[in-house]
């Protein structure tokens, strides 16, 4: 599950950057287009690709629940922390990105 | 037409989600609480102590004690320990004439020693899973209640969804501090973010009261004779009357093992023995809820008990069943671990706030227009009393039953019933403080007698029991001390809750009198 956690938060938090208003907010600039189709497209793969490990680890019906659940945490941390701590919240979806692979790695 | 559509449901949104939202609020919060029932009941019967698993010996022990108890009973029930519910639990049946039910007594074993544990009287976590769609009324009103709410619900939900322009645009939106604003953004998070689970424990708790709330296309099939339709439903439990010669039953454990071997290793929930003194004694082995996401209503497995030959393997459920099966499953969360059930827990508590910021936000719209003047409408008056007893009030409730647990007496008479006294006494004076004090008061004083009352649970525990947080951290008994904890936690919230609402009535008085100041000037 906690692979699925990492994709997930990384990924919501790509789709939260794609906006102008938040990459506004985070960054102080606007993004370019194609950096903000970059960080959809990004975002969006990573929400869906994040099915794999779950399933893989629990089984269809339990991973897909899993999945679920770790999708609406995720988000749910993110719109929290964005307010009160802008920056925690971009280091630690840096952080998820950096320590998926080892997550990976632990569940193969 | 679109806008006027939109109004439509906004204004359905806003008024079905005020009738039943306080109703909805003790649903939630105590159906999130029954995440935790077993937690719960291990706490409050704290009696019970936690053992290592091991079901061969649990089960032997259990036999042993109901050959010697009960040898002449129609039926046994045996149910394991499991790591959330560390009692080993057996239940007999007397036997009457046939026509009539005996009545049950259930006891609690320790699964090492056998004996039976002295545990006090309570309803544990059983009470707040009742209440949730039971609502502490008779038969069947409370469930026909509850179930109206939760089609309220639905309906709030799918108008919700309709009112809310910009559910993309503002999807990663929460600007705090700035009053209504953030009320209504709050609102809006916790009900989008968390959608998929809001829409699926509401939906699935109408499945769940399928049968009552559309009785229509079983009474088309079946007639009057709506046991019918149960019976093959659930084949399962058909087993063969009792010859009336004695007969020696065997062992449990080798047909607990075949079992698990039918099932590829998976777990043992109940053992069920159907006349355990005769010949014709039937062994049914269910399976337990926590290993699959969709709920079996029978997954088991029968033996003949006097000579153990295997009987019936219940068939694959079929389509329907699984589709019925997973939504009553998705709702119980049976088949969630650790981590999964705190998601639950989570998600449950979102749904709750959803409800609690949606009736702040219906009020503080209206309350705004009548600012100024020194009286507030009754009906406004009336929703803010009704806020404050439904909200603090509930937890001041919750709190209460604790309590109630740990200082009544554990020789007192119909001591579980006392434990719900408590709760409803507790709420009921909520509810007459929150009429007597003015708002701001009355929040601030609920929420701290909350936070106090929640934060000391922990110590309260420690002086009634041996069993406080020292010792349950070390023993890894974390249903002991994670329900410590948690009532640790939520004191704290409650606690900040209090504070930010202190300071809010703090500052408004100053800026009323700035206002009053300017105005004054002005007309000088």
């Amino acid at each position: 599950m906690l692979l699925a956690l990492l994709m997930c938060y990384a990924g919501f938090t790509a789709l939260c950057l794609s906006t102008d208003r938040h990459h506004g907010e985070l960054l102080h600039q606007k993004p370019s287009p194609t950096r903000r189709l970059g960080l959809r497209l990004g975002g969006w793969l990573l929400l869906i690709a994040a099915i794999w490990p779950a399933v893989l680890a629990a089984g269809w019906s339990q991973g897909l629940v899993e999945w679920c659940a770790v999708l609406m945490l995720s988000a749910l941390l993110l719109v929290l922390l964005l307010p009160y701590r802008p920056r925690l919240a971009l280091i630690l979806a840096g952080l998820s990105l950096l320590a998926s692979p080892v997550a990976a790695f632990a569940l193969s | 037409m679109k806008e006027g559509f939109r109004q439509a449901m906004a204004w359905l949104h806003t008024w079905a989600g005020l009738i039943f939202g306080w109703l909805l609020f003790a649903i939630f919060l105590t159906g999130t609480l029954a995440y935790f029932k077993d937690e719960i009941t291990h706490w409050m019967q704290p009696e019970v102590q936690a053992h290592p698993l091991d079901d061969g010996r649990s089960l032997a022990v259990a036999q042993s004690y109901l050959q010697q108890q009960a040898p002449t009973a129609a039926s046994w029930f045996i149910t394991l320990p499991n790591s959330r519910d560390p009692g080993l639990s057996v239940m007999w049946q007397d036997k009457v004439e046939p026509g009539k039910r005996g009545t049950f007594i259930q006891k609690i074993l320790d699964p090492v020693s056998g004996q039976p544990v002295q545990a006090r009287d309570s309803k544990g976590g059983e009470f707040f899973y009742r209440f949730h769609f039971q609502l502490q009324m008779p038969y069947p009103w409370g469930r026909w209640l509850s179930t109206i709410a939760a089609m309220v619900m639905f309906v709030a939900l799918i108008t919700g969804i309709i009112t809310h322009k910009k559910i993309f645009k503002d999807f990663f939106t929460f600007r705090p501090r700035k009053g209504q604003r953030s009320w209504l953004d709050g609102h809006n998070a916790v009900g989008v973010l968390v959608l998929p689970f809001h829409l699926m424990i509401t939906y699935s708790s109408l499945v769940i009261f399928m049968s009552m709330v559309m009785p229509a296309p079983i009474m088309a099939s079946y007639g009057d004779d709506s046991r019918a339709f149960f019976k093959e439903l659930f084949p399962n439990t058909d087993n063969a009357p009792a010859l009336g010669q004695p007969g020696q039953l065997l062992p449990l454990l080798p047909m607990y093992q075949q079992a698990r071997e039918q099932w590829a290793g998976g777990h043992v929930g109940r053992v069920a023995v159907n006349n355990p003194g005769d010949v014709n004694a039937s062994v049914n082995v269910f399976r337990a809820g926590s290993d699959s996401v969709v709920h079996d209503f029978g997954n088991t497995v029968s033996f003949s008990g006097t000579t153990g030959e295997l009987l019936r393997v219940s068939g694959e459920p079929s389509l329907p069943a699984v589709i019925g099966g997973s939504f009553y499953g998705l709702h119980m969360g049976h088949f969630a671990g650790p981590v999964l059930r705190w998601l639950y827990f989570i998600c449950g508590l979102a749904g709750t706030a959803m409800i609690g910021t949606g009736l702040v936000i219906w009020l503080g719209k209206r309350q705004l227009k009548h600012a100024k003047s020194a009286a507030m409408p009754f009906e406004l008056r009336l929703v803010e009393v009704l806020n404050i007893a439904s909200m603090a009030g509930l937890m001041i409730a919750i709190a209460a039953f604790f309590w109630a647990n740990r200082l009544l007496p554990v020789s007192f008479a119909a001591r579980s019933d006392w434990e719900v006294q408590a709760f409803f006494v507790a709420w009921g004076l909520s509810l007459l403080h929150a009429m007597l004090r003015r708002a701001r008061r009355g929040w601030v004083e609920q929420l701290s007698i909350g936070a106090l009352l929640f934060m000391a649970i922990p110590l309260l525990n420690a002086i009634t029991t041996t069993q406080h947080l020292g010792v349950s951290l070390l023993n890894g008994d974390w249903a002991m001390a994670g329900f410590d904890l948690t009532c640790l936690a939520s004191g704290v919230f409650l606690a900040w809750a209090a504070w930010k609402m202190q300071r809010r009535t703090a500052s408004q008085p100053k800026a009323e009198r700035a206002r009053g100041l300017t105005l004054k000037q002005e007309a000088g």
